[in-house]
């Protein structure tokens, strides 16, 4: 029950590996066999399925009309797919970034676009408080889900240590196991991966040889989930960022800071366009140009990140790149939304 | 008598001095090697980086607080350990970088 619940994914890479096996240099790009979580908070199918109701419940919002998936829903790529959040937010609140993809969050040590938290756990009543999105004080929402009698016997199922008693530790918790629990299945790329040659086409593999070298994509988007959940300014903006987003350097004031934005995920990167933490590139080719073309302002923007060089790519090249990402898009994802919530 | 505290001091400077050691903790595939380092108060730690792209180390330990900023490709940076204590060392860039450094006086 557990397995199917929490690691369908990981599964089905375990019986792939039972028939075809990867290469040593290909190792790194295969999916771990479990997804990372904590001991205090390890995950079960009534944690999941609480997390769940409780991440698809307006009434986590004091308009009662927004919840987490409004700005990060799996049929539009666990984001919105607009620039930035825009007229989704409390009252039609304007949001400074573009929505960040919460695939795979399980796999990155830190959270948000600037990284200001390091666990789900910390991440997930962030949202929920703030004013531009679901716009819901704890004070008001915990005593409004302890009403609740529906939530309170799935908290005391999920957390017995809770006996009911909905608390914000163990509301965290519950999302943050949804969330745990949103994981990129499996795509053409993994298949290749695991040894099958003809899972993906000619030109995407000249795609993948290039991000690994030419381009130097790796530097950033390493590994399975292809993010090192590396920090870096890629010239998105010119000069001093007077008025314009500071990115990590809003959580401390630390130079290597200035502009930096956590490295996204490539995973089912078709799905969530646009792109960067300010939505302003729409399509894939233009992301990767800019990337690995040295910078939209590459002259003169304050830190720059040394890794944004102009790597002399032509446009076959960056078609096959993009070809290769494509190959990274999964298969569906089986995943039941709610639509009846506790009362 | 003044010569003889002179020669005191100076014998302690010197031991001082001589106890000092200095560790090398290498960064390389975006990983510190190695990933716990016991160290005495005083003594130095070398930051090389191996890899072909930059790294920042720091840490935000209050007693023990530095920043060697941008660090290029094959370049090397030394700090002292000012307080005893155990303290987390991170990359800015690359915050799954981590080192526990463990001080004692």
């Amino acid at each position: 029950m557990m397995l199917k619940k929490i690691g369908l994914a990981s599964l089905i890479v375990l019986t792939l590996s039972s028939s075809v096996s990867a290469s040593e240099d290909m190792k790194k790009w295969i999916r771990p066999t479990e997804v990372p979580q904590p001991k205090d908070n390890l995950l079960t199918p009534e944690r999941i399925e609480l997390g769940k109701l409780l991440y698809f419940d307006v009434r986590l919002s004091t308009s009662e009309k927004i919840s987490c998936a409004t700005c990060h829903h799996p049929k539009r790529g666990w984001t919105d797919l607009i620039p930035v959040a825009k007229a989704v937010g409390h009252e039609g609140a304007v949001g400074p970034r573009n929505s960040p993809v919460i695939l795979n969050s399980a796999y990155q040590n830190r959270q948000f676009w600037d990284g200001r938290v390091r666990t789900l756990e910390q991440q997930a009543v962030g949202p929920i408080e703030a004013d531009v999105e679901m716009n819901m004080p704890l004070e008001v929402l915990i005593p409004k889900l302890n009403k609740i009698a529906g939530y309170k016997k799935l908290f005391k199922e999920a957390y017995p240590k809770s006996n009911g008693v909905i608390t914000k530790d163990f509301l965290a918790k519950a999302i943050a196991s949804f969330e745990r629990t949103v994981v990129s299945t499996i795509a053409p790329f993994d298949k290749y991966a695991m040894g099958d040659k003809d899972a993906i086409n000619v030109q995407a593999k000249k795609g993948f040889e290039l991000f690994k070298g030419k381009a130097h994509c790796t530097d950033c988007h390493d590994k399975f989930n292809f993010s090192d959940g590396s920090f870096h300014n890629i010239g998105l903006n010119d000069g001093e960022l007077h008025g314009k987003e500071l990115g990590r350097y809003l959580v401390k004031r630390r130079a290597a800071w200035y502009g930096v934005m956590k490295t996204p995920t490539l995973r089912d990167i078709t799905k969530s366009a646009p792109y960067m933490h300010d939505g302003s590139v729409k399509t894939l080719t233009e992301a990767t140009a800019l990337c690995a073309n040295g910078g939209r302002y590459s002259h003169n923007v304050k830190n720059l990140s040394t890794y944004v060089k102009d790597r002399g790519l032509d446009e076959q090249e960056i078609a096959d790149i993009v070809a290769f990402m494509k190959t990274l898009e999964g298969e569906e994802m089986k995943l039941e939304i709610p639509t009846k919530f506790p009362q | 008598m003044i010569n003889i505290i002179k020669i005191a001091l100076l014998s302690l400077l010197l031991s001082s001095l001589t106890y000092a050691k200095n560790h090398v903790i290498d960064q390389r595939g975006k990983t510190f090697i190695p990933h716990e380092l016991s160290v005495d108060v005083g003594d130095t730690i070398t930051f090389k980086n191996s890899d072909d792209f930059a790294h920042n180390v720091y840490t935000d330990d209050e007693e023990n607080e530095f920043d060697v900023g941008m660090q290029a490709a094959g370049t090397s940076s030394t700090i002292t350990v000012k307080a005893e204590g155990k303290f987390i060392v991170e990359c800015a860039i690359h915050p799954n970088m981590l080192l526990v450094v463990t001080a004692i006086e």
